[in-house]
């Protein structure tokens, strides 16, 4: 489902890539800026985050040119008079117009890095509205976002995750390598589809998708025998039995067991076995017809 | 300096290597071994230091930084540091004592809306005079002692984060250098202060390369070790794979073991 993203043709899909501390989601943007690249689409990149030498890094080298930094890296505020785009020009005319200016025929993808920055200094109703216009204007394909999580309050992630059409979560799996994501995409008709993936990008930015590897025991093996640490190995003791040693194990009679032996020892009565003698004395009241007189019955 | 800290994150001071946004933060714990750390580790290796103390005042850093081995007051005459005596200052420009200079410099303190954009030219400005008149191939670190104290002076979250992002941008990026921050969290304190703390570490966690959190051993007390570091490489844009681990600290003897 990952790898299908960017397939839909409808123009106006908004995909919302939510991420947090532990583990960013800047990598999973940035293969599909790739992706987008390699199938000849113009990418703009509004880059509050990161500069753009780090973002460009491992990119298609052969379609750079279709890909257009807005730094608003360096200076995203005005303070050092440096950039002309700032967090205060983000409406959707600012940004339609900043597209305008590098406008190629083919049809284009917005990338905001990250929504997050934006929230943070505009009112997030008016976010939500520009970003609503953004995609109804026609100007952009799909618009790609990085939010991220743990800074925001529920209301504000609730209200951006209703307007995308594609949420993808990603948090770090369990296993070395592999990180998790939750992607719920939401069809025109209505449908709603979710899934699970376990996925790995590597340097040059090829993805690689497990599905669930926990369902299936043989995948989850698999795994375990590609992650480089093999806790088998340098046992200072042996974890497996010989043939021999099995059967000596098998041979030996737990102490708990009751066993018929045990039980015939039990029952039989012994020369050891107890017995009450009573001799009655001159004293005691005995009554051969009640011999339970004495009991309160 | 701690010999031992600096072989875990594999540098020293004749070769700084790692240069980014290093984070320091502390929980139930005191961090700021880690500020009189890097600030004689940066000294040593020759960078140009700009530190903005708001903690303590000069002459306590300067006390500390001599055990350390490492002459502050020399260090200041010779330009190779700036002290922002923020501690100090602070109070003066809160008694409408101080000079006109020094009262630009912190007017997130009176400003309607605070923003520490004077605090951030200043610091850029001086770092890069620097650049001109020393050698250029010396590199420029910020030190900030600590961030949390400006949250109490009345900035926001995001005004302190808008300054972070700027000393990112224009040290870090630009001039190839490196910023240190340290962030309190405490549980103690009032709910609100708290919580924007522990949200303004979330949001600098985002940005960081190096986080070193302080917290005291989840045991309690102990005589032998004073609590423990979680080291975390989040890796710049390049190498996402990130990396924690967790060493137990003594600081007396400047030690870090394994735990366990």
């Amino acid at each position: 489902m990952l790898s299908e993203v960017l397939q839909g043709t409808e123009p106006g899909g908004f995909v919302i890539i939510r991420d947090t501390a532990c583990y960013s989601g800047r990598r999973l943007l940035k293969y599909y800026i790739n992706c987008a690249l390699k199938r000849g689409e113009a990418v703009h990149v509004l880059g509050f985050e990161v500069p753009e030498h780090e973002l460009c890094a491992k990119l298609d080298s052969s379609c750079l040119n279709l890909f257009h930094f807005h730094n608003a890296y360096t200076d995203p505020l005005g303070w050092t008079k440096q950039s002309s785009f700032t967090v205060q020009h983000f409406s959707a005319t600012g940004v339609t117009q900043l597209l305008q200016e590098t406008q190629h025929a083919k049809t284009s993808v917005l990338v905001i890095d990250s929504l997050s920055f934006i929230v943070r200094h505009h009112d997030p109703v008016v976010v939500c509205q520009e970003l609503q216009k953004l995609r109804k204007g026609g100007s952009v394909r799909m618009i790609f976002g990085l939010l991220h999580m743990d800074l925001h309050q529920q209301g504000v992630l609730g209200a951006l995750s209703h307007l995308a059409c594609t949420v993808i979560s990603v948090t770090p799996g369990n296993i070395a390598r592999y990180a998790v994501a939750n992607t719920s995409q939401r069809k025109k008709s209505g449908k709603v589809m979710q899934k699970e993936e376990f996925f790995t990008l590597t340097e040059d930015l090829t993805l690689s998708i497990e599905t669930k590897p926990n369902q299936s025991g043989k995948a989850q093996a698999d795994l375990h025998t590609e992650s480089e640490v093999d806790p088998m190995s340098n046992l200072t003791f042996n974890l497996r039995l010989s043939e021999v040693e099995r059967e000596a194990k098998e041979k030996v009679a737990l102490p708990f067991v009751f066993s018929e032996k045990k039980k015939s020892a039990l029952l039989s009565q012994g020369r050891g076995s107890g017995r009450i003698m009573y001799e009655p004395d001159a004293n005691d009241d005995f009554d051969e017809e009640d011999p339970d007189d004495d009991l309160d019955v | 300096m701690f010999a031992e800290l600096n072989s875990i994150l594999n540098t020293s001071p004749d070769d700084v290597t790692q240069r980014g946004f290093i984070l320091l933060s502390d929980r139930k714990a005191d961090a700021s071994f880690l500020i009189h750390h890097y600030l004689s580790f940066y000294l040593k290796a020759g960078c140009r230091v700009c530190f903005v103390g708001l903690v303590q005042s000069f002459s306590h850093y300067s006390a500390v930084a001599q055990r350390l081995g490492v002459n502050l007051v020399q260090a200041r005459e010779k330009g190779q540091l700036v002290f922002v005596e923020a501690l100090k200052t602070s109070a003066a420009v809160m008694l409408n004592e101080s000079s006109d200079e020094a009262a630009q410099l912190f007017d997130y303190l009176r400003s309607p809306v605070p923003e520490l954009r004077a605090l951030f030219e200043f610091v850029s400005v001086s770092l890069r005079q620097r650049e001109a008149e020393a050698d250029s191939s010396s590199t420029p670190v910020l030190i900030v002692d600590d961030l949390s104290v400006l949250l109490s002076l009345g900035v926001s979250v995001g005004a302190v984060l808008d300054f972070t992002h700027y000393c990112q941008a224009s040290i870090c990026s630009r001039l190839q250098g490196s910023v240190v921050t340290l962030v309190r969290c405490d549980d103690e304190e009032n709910e609100d202060e708290d919580e924007s703390s522990s949200c303004l570490l979330q949001a600098l966690s985002h940005q960081c390369i190096l986080s070193l959190r302080v917290e005291g051993l989840q045991t309690g007390y102990c005589r032998d070790i004073h609590g423990q570091v979680e080291i975390w490489w989040r890796g710049s844009g390049e190498s996402v794979q990130s990396q924690r681990k967790i060493f137990h600290y003594k600081e007396e003897e400047n030690l870090f073991g394994v735990p366990g």
